[in-house]
């Protein structure tokens, strides 16, 4: 138990740390935090891939069957990181050190030390208590707390399937179908816990929170912002309430997807600007990984791979293949053949009343005029977002000419653009409008977008002339 | 500097403006009420719970068998319309409690209006009533009621002694309106089941309108005003902008730090210093971990039954105990289909629960058109379990 905790920290850190060095050998600005926040979030979900393979039939002791598989994969990145990194690297543009007033270092250190702080309160919150929010023991933790206290792995299955089956080792519940990946990974801290001890299982949330700002910093230096910069929008992206009270009240998958969505685009965005082929590989990973962590994740997958596959043709020819995919996909669904295969959600069908998402539910087509109030009064008034939204239709307009000059930067606007169809055809059209209604799912849904739209925002503001 | 004072008066005027419409003042609302009622507390009654005199104010030791404590005062005369601002002050109010406004009307003496109130941290706090529902008419008695926050706090351990030192009610006022806005904005309220998907809305009634669109709009009004009369060049206004932008992240990041602490204070006083295997027992719902409870030990000393149908009338105590009865094979009895046929062995627990229950005469479980044969087999309180008995041999 003693040196089981912290062994089950460091070596995840360790392997992801390791796997993106391996990917991402240059040492350009930021390349620590960077190599940092990711590793976090990889090196987590590698130690649940190692106990989903090597422990289901002993999850008690988990970190014992996983570790060694585990470590043998850092060790491997770790040699191939040295290797990389002993290649010649095409030169980094050199950073120019600028003067930086004092004042701002002062009001910098100031933001901060306000995250340091909410990160603390944020660490004892979950330290602290038991699993409290609805769907984290509802959804969440179901899995994780069954298989690890049953000393095995069991599949959740349909109610259908249960009372179908008797005899078989077979467990349902209403979050059958969601995914298992963040199960296992409280299955290996709870075996590194020794016991079912929910402040423990729940930590790493609060790593998330710093993998969420180190990589997103890391990577906005690697992007051109100067260090006051990169600083100024981590403060804006950790000072974000229902970012803070996701890591507080831990449990929900949407500050992993938000988190992983935030790294694919990043990553991608370094493949637009500087053709790196690890940070391709990271952003292709990071996409992937979307509906392993929740059904959702699908849509944010399907809308990114759709915007990058775009971004790989020509100027013609993505007009007229956006032209043929709207024509094709508006013809099916009016004649009702719409049908789409979503990871995780199954064959997604789309027709002009109503849209079939096996895994989840059939959604009415109908404009919802009520919820457009709860739309607004999310984003705009309730206090999760602070300013953000309200900021970040004035900046896009104010910058706009950073839009057309950048082609990378055109493409993330209209991938954000395409999330907020979404979202907003979800919440105005469809009967998932009585979650905007009673604010139930909406924040947690546009918290996905989040911090991609504040790296959209970091580097519209990249290149602003300082006074 | 004639610009500047003009533009500064103006900025004065938008920001005041602004102020009293969210306070939902007049242009000719008294700076200070007119008429005020002092309420001493020690001439409250108390109705549940246990109270002793102290000077004027009253200390409440204990909370009735229920868990509730409430005291209240007769009142003649008191029109509602008369009065907007409730002020009220507690010393050494528990975190862990909740606080409701506790009145009754002429017009309806047997229905008690209750209506959530921010809690009372040190000094005064203010409520304005006319947004509080049934707040019209005759007021013939008005209280306080103190219990365990739902959702948050035990209930075994929510109660700690307090003093209730004193209520007023002002007539309309400046000073009450703005007290009122300043205890909404800044008031302290506890983390629910709802703060995970929002942080907006809270139990408590008589919100005043949300603080960040008020400040969005007040700033950008005030940068219009000071870009028109100064004639600020658009390089200009955009530093004042992003000057502006910043600041008003920063107070309203503060503001939330605020909030987030005190909503942690809450955790800290519940579950500090206190081993895992205490913590994890001192939960909210005690009375279904105790439920879980018993199931768990009366399901220990039986043979292996492999499958348990839960049914309950509440939502969330059918998930909860789901969840607390883990790593038992357990699915919601609601949703068996008719036709369905059940597991071998198959154990019903009905906790809570009036849709499905047991018919003694014919020796079945009911719920809505389903019945399924089966016989008691636990039975204490709100717990029933009962063995499904098979048509097969």
């Amino acid at each position: 138990m003693s040196t089981a905790l912290p062994l089950a920290w460091l070596l995840p850190l360790a392997a992801g740390t390791a796997a993106w060095l391996a990917l991402v050998p240059a040492r350009g600005p930021g390349w620590r935090a960077a190599a940092l926040g990711h590793g976090m979030l990889f090196g987590l979900l590698l130690a649940a891939g190692a106990t989903a393979l090597f422990a289901r039939a002993d999850t008690q002791h988990a970190l014992a069957h996983a570790a060694p598989w585990l470590a043998l994969f850092a060790i491997v990145m770790g040699v191939v990181a040295w290797r990389r990194s002993q290649q010649p690297l095409l030169p980094h543009a050199t950073e120019h050190s600028q003067k930086v007033n004092k004042w701002i270092i002062v009001l910098l250190s100031l933001a901060l030390a306000s995250l340091a702080w909410r990160g603390w309160i944020a660490l004892r919150e979950i330290l602290l208590r038991p699993t409290f929010p609805w769907d984290a023991w509802d959804a969440w933790a179901v899995k994780s707390k069954t298989w690890f206290l049953l000393g095995h792995y069991a599949p959740f299955v349909s109610m259908r399937d249960w009372l179908a089956q008797p005899a078989a080792d077979l467990f349902t519940g209403p979050a059958w179908s969601y995914p298992a990946t963040l199960g296992w990974m409280q299955v290996w801290f709870a075996s590194a816990a020794g016991g079912w001890i929910e402040p423990l299982v729940n930590l790493p949330w609060f790593a998330l929170w710093l993998g969420l700002l180190l990589g997103h910093y890391g990577q906005w230096r690697a992007l051109g912002l100067s260090r006051v910069r990169a600083a100024v929008f981590v403060y804006l992206l950790g000072s974000l309430p229902l970012i803070a009270v996701h890591v507080a009240l831990a449990g929900y998958a949407d500050l992993w997807i938000a988190t992983a969505f935030g790294f694919a685009v990043l990553a991608w965005m370094r493949w637009l600007e500087r053709r790196e082929c690890g940070q391709l590989a990271i952003a292709v990973a990071c996409a992937l990984l979307l509906p392993m962590l929740k059904l959702e994740g699908a849509v944010w997958l399907l809308l990114f791979a759709c915007v990058a596959v775009l971004s790989l043709l020509s100027r013609r020819a993505r007009r007229y293949t956006v032209l043929f995919i709207v024509a094709i996909t508006a013809i099916t669904i009016a004649l009702g053949k719409f049908t789409l295969p979503l990871p995780g959600l199954g064959w997604v069908h789309i027709g002009a009343t109503a849209i079939d998402i096996p895994m989840i539910a059939r959604l009415a087509i109908g404009w919802h005029g009520a919820a457009f109030k709860g739309v607004l009064y999310s984003l705009f008034a309730q206090p999760n977002w602070h300013l953000l939204w309200w900021l970040a239709p004035l900046l896009v307009v104010w910058r706009r000419g950073e839009l057309r000059v950048h082609e990378s930067l055109r493409l993330l606007g209209l991938l954000l653009l395409l999330g907020w169809g979404f979202l907003l055809f979800l919440f105005l059209f469809t009967d998932a409008a009585r979650w905007a209604e009673s604010f139930t799912a909406i924040n947690r849904l546009v918290m996905h977008i989040v911090p991609a739209t504040i790296t959209l925002l970091a580097l519209l503001c990249r290149n602003v002339k300082t006074p | 500097m004639k610009r500047r004072l003009s533009c500064a008066i103006i900025v004065a005027m938008i920001w005041i403006l602004l102020l009293g419409v969210a306070a939902g003042l007049r242009w000719n609302t008294p700076l200070l009420a007119h008429q005020r009622v002092t309420l001493d507390a020690s001439d409250f009654h108390v109705v549940m719970g246990a109270g002793v005199e102290d000077g004027s104010a009253l200390r409440v030791g204990a909370v009735g068998y229920d868990g509730n404590a409430l005291q209240s005062i007769p009142l003649e005369h008191l029109h509602a319309q008369d009065f907007s601002v409730l002020r009220y002050r507690f010393e050494g109010f528990p975190r862990t409690l909740e606080l409701s406004l506790v009145f009754r009307r002429s017009d309806s003496p047997d229905d008690v209006q209750v209506a959530t109130v921010p809690w009372p941290g040190a000094g005064w706090r203010s409520v304005d009533l006319r947004k509080v529902p049934g707040w019209s008419g005759e007021i013939t008695e008005l209280g306080f009621a103190e219990y365990a926050t739902p959702q948050v706090a035990p209930p075994s351990v929510a109660f700690q002694p307090f003093r209730f030192d004193k209520a007023e009610l002002w007539s309309p006022s400046l000073r009450g309106g703005l007290a009122a806005l300043d205890t909404s904005w800044f008031g302290e309220t506890p983390w629910a089941l709802m703060s995970v998907s929002a942080l907006g809305p809270t139990r408590e009634v008589a919100q005043a309108p949300p603080l960040t669109p008020l400040l969005a709009i007040g700033a950008m009004l005030s940068l219009l005003a000071c870009a028109l009369i100064l004639r600020w060049s658009r390089p200009l206004l955009l530093r004042h902008a992003a000057f502006a932008v910043l600041a008003l992240w920063a107070l309203l990041d503060l503001r939330w730090l605020d909030d987030f602490h005190a909503k942690h204070e809450l955790t800290e006083n519940l579950y500090a210093g206190k081993s895992w295997s205490e913590r994890a027992r001192l939960l909210p719902d005690q009375d279904i971990a105790f439920a879980a409870e018993q199931v768990k030990t009366y399901l220990a000393g039986q043979p292996p039954a492999r499958r348990i149908l839960v049914a309950s009338d509440s939502n969330y105590t059918f998930l909860r105990l789901v969840y607390l009865l883990l790593p038992l094979d357990v699915a919601p009895l609601q949703q068996v289909a008719a036709a369905q046929p059940l597991p071998q062995n198959a154990l019903f627990l009905l906790y809570a629960s009036t849709q499905w229950r047991y018919d003694a005469e014919r020796r079945v479980v009911i719920g809505g058109t389903q019945a399924y044969s089966a016989e008691p087999v636990f039975d204490s309180g709100d717990v029933h379990i009962y063995r499904w008995r098979s048509a097969r041999p």
